[in-house]
């Protein structure tokens, strides 16, 4: 199997998009595998005691067996996944 | 079990309230920070590649096992765990830990699947780094343990399902008790997916009675590593000894009392094999 390439539009999630990952979380609950990570954004972080702003990253593609379930949760549709 | 690793003695020694602090300060991002310029994203592909993957896991451990004075706290330096049946984690909580123990937030849990549950025991010099972060710790339970209630979370934890394991942070000083789960667990998914020695088996390895063992299969859905199978030929369970991790966690759910841990060292084949 070829490489599984999985992208977040972050316009639409994370630190920059409406959508609060810790609030919202369904792709990491939907994947069987748990490939993906939610953490605090680390280019824009100001805050380390208690940081507000966190981005959900693909992080263990390598084990994504390419089920759509985590587009399909989505409900800002801001995952598309590619091989 | 070396009380000396649990002493708060070694974690001044260590200096390791201020890297402790550091660490933890950036807990989830320890995975996305590159390290030499490669971050460990994607990574099941990069330790493919021929020779750099190579490397890749030479490093990898080496980071993990790391005793050097200048280890880095905003990576995972130094810090791997151990599965432990029930019996040996009461022993460490009820003597060895150091105190203040307490109940924060799984963080594994909370970057893996974006839950909260209080399941990890942290202790020592640790406990004091932890409750000064707001996102690990409850808001109106009680975080502080005395020792009879640590041990009898653990054992809640333990009958739910989850695994026991006891972590070094860094080595030698150890100052946590989890309850670990696969996949979220970010210990045993780079032991069980990818072969990097963050979690080595306990002391012990899983034996059923084949004549005490009604068959009942309710044991099967229980093991995390998937050690245990049906065999319709012969009608039993079967234990796979190369993958059990000797957590006991089956244990709970045998109505026939059935199951039983022996020690790893007196299983010839198993002998060193951690």
């Amino acid at each position: 199997m070829g490489k599984t390439k999985i992208s977040i539009d972050y316009t639409k999630c994370g630190e920059k998009g409406k959508v609060d990952p810790r609030n919202c979380a369904k792709c990491l609950k939907a994947c069987d595998p748990a490939i993906f990570i939610m953490h605090e954004a680390v280019d824009a972080e100001l805050d380390p005691i208690d940081p507000q702003l966190w981005r959900v990253t693909p992080y263990w593609t390598s084990l994504c067996t390419r089920c759509m379930k985590c587009v399909e949760a989505c409900p800002e549709h801001a995952i598309t996944v590619k091989w | 079990m070396n009380a000396k690793n649990y002493s708060n003695e070694l974690a001044d020694r260590l200096n390791l309230q201020e890297y402790l602090t550091e660490q933890w300060r950036f807990f989830e991002t320890v995975y996305i920070r590159k390290i030499m310029g490669i971050s460990s994203k994607d990574l099941g592909y990069k330790m493919k590649m021929p020779i750099i993957g190579r490397l890749l896991r030479w490093s990898a451990e080496n980071m993990i096992h790391s005793e050097s004075k200048r280890r880095n706290p905003v990576r995972a330096d130094g810090h791997f765990g151990q599965v432990v049946p029930l019996e040996d984690a009461k022993i460490i909580l009820g003597s060895l830990a150091a105190e203040p123990i307490i109940e924060n937030y799984c963080m594994c849990r909370w970057m893996q699947r974006g839950i909260k549950e209080l399941s990890c025991i942290n202790f020592g010099v640790l406990s004091g780094v932890i409750e000064k972060l707001p996102r690990f710790i409850p808001k109106d339970t009680k975080l502080r343990l005395d020792r009879e209630e640590a041990i009898e979370r653990l054992e809640e934890h333990n009958r739910k399902g989850y695994v026991a394991s006891v972590w070094f942070q860094p080595v030698p000083y150890i100052n946590a008790i989890c309850s670990c789960e696969t996949p979220e667990c970010c210990g045993l998914r780079l032991r069980n997916d990818f072969g990097l020695m963050t979690v080595y088996k306990a002391e012990y390895v899983m034996k059923i009675d084949v004549d005490k063992c009604q068959v009942c299969l309710s044991c099967i859905p229980r093991c995390q590593f998937g050690a245990r199978r049906y065999v319709p030929s012969l009608k039993r369970i079967t234990v796979d000894p190369s993958k059990c991790f000797g957590c006991g966690v089956c244990r709970h759910v045998c109505r026939h009392d059935a199951l039983s841990l022996v020690p790893r060292e007196e299983v010839p084949g198993l002998k060193g094999q951690y």
